[in-house]
């Protein structure tokens, strides 16, 4: 299984996005499960797509099945160049009041996805983005209560 | 789509479907006008990204600040981990689904 729609580039076309992701990978017989860590992973790459991009093309979203899982790939055309996995850690551990909103997207990927791999190419000024995400590693956190590490 | 509104008892907020990018505006506008020590109710809540997680958190701060809190309950094993992901799960006081 592979699908692949173009995203026009605004907060509004995530309800096109998240229908896109349901009908290809709850439909397709894929564990409804995978489905939410999907949909987060794909709507803090595509907010940041949003936010920072300039190009009026679509964001393009591929996503293909592997063992247990999906392989996703977001390609972003005219982009400036941003590698979502150098992001700066984020302090988990400040109370209340020293925790600021922001910041939390990138490191929520991070505890989400098996991998992630960002490439840019400065000569059509391409950004793409692949994750892969199973099952498994989320059985895996849940069973050994992980948390906080990977930062 | 996103509903939020106070239940039928009029001292919980029940928050149902997906709290998103698109949703967080809204979502806050409502969490701006409560007041106090305030229970938001999860149970129907079927997804939340960090827009969503900003949303909690400010209106947390400010009810904190003034001697209230927003206290969690009804939460998904799902969303359960986002908030221990996120640190959350020390800021909120979480009641998890039955």
């Amino acid at each position: 299984m592979t699908a692949r729609r173009g995203f026009r580039r605004s907060i509004d076309a995530l309800p096109e996005l998240f229908a896109f992701t349901a009908e290809t990978i709850a439909g397709e017989g894929r564990d409804g499960a995978l489905l939410s860590s999907v949909d987060l992973v794909l709507e803090e790459l595509f907010t940041n797509c949003v936010k920072y991009g300039r190009g009026a093309t679509p964001v393009l979203v591929e996503i293909a099945a592997i063992e247990g899982g999906v392989e996703v790939m977001l390609t972003d055309r005219d982009a400036e160049p941003f590698d979502v996995t150098r992001a700066p850690p984020v302090d988990t551990t400040l109370p209340a009041e020293s925790r600021q909103p922001g910041g939390l997207g990138l490191h929520l990927i991070r505890k989400l996805v098996d991998s992630i791999e960002y490439r840019h190419t400065p000569q059509d000024r391409c950004s793409r983005i692949v994750f892969r995400k199973t099952l498994a590693s989320t059985a895996q956190r849940t069973q050994t209560g992980e948390t906080h590490a990977g930062d | 789509m996103l509903a939020i509104d106070f239940g039928a008892d009029g001292r919980v907020v029940v928050v149902s479907g997906r709290l998103d990018a698109a949703q967080a505006a809204a979502a806050q506008a409502f969490l701006d006008r409560v007041e106090g020590a305030v229970t938001l109710d999860c149970s129907a809540l079927e997804y939340l990204s960090s827009a969503g997680l900003g949303v909690l958190l400010k209106t947390q701060k400010r009810l904190l600040a003034s001697a209230g809190k927003l206290r969690l309950t009804g939460v998904s094993r799902h969303l359960q981990d986002i908030f221990a992901y996120s640190g959350f799960d020390q800021i909120f006081e979480i009641e998890p689904a039955r």
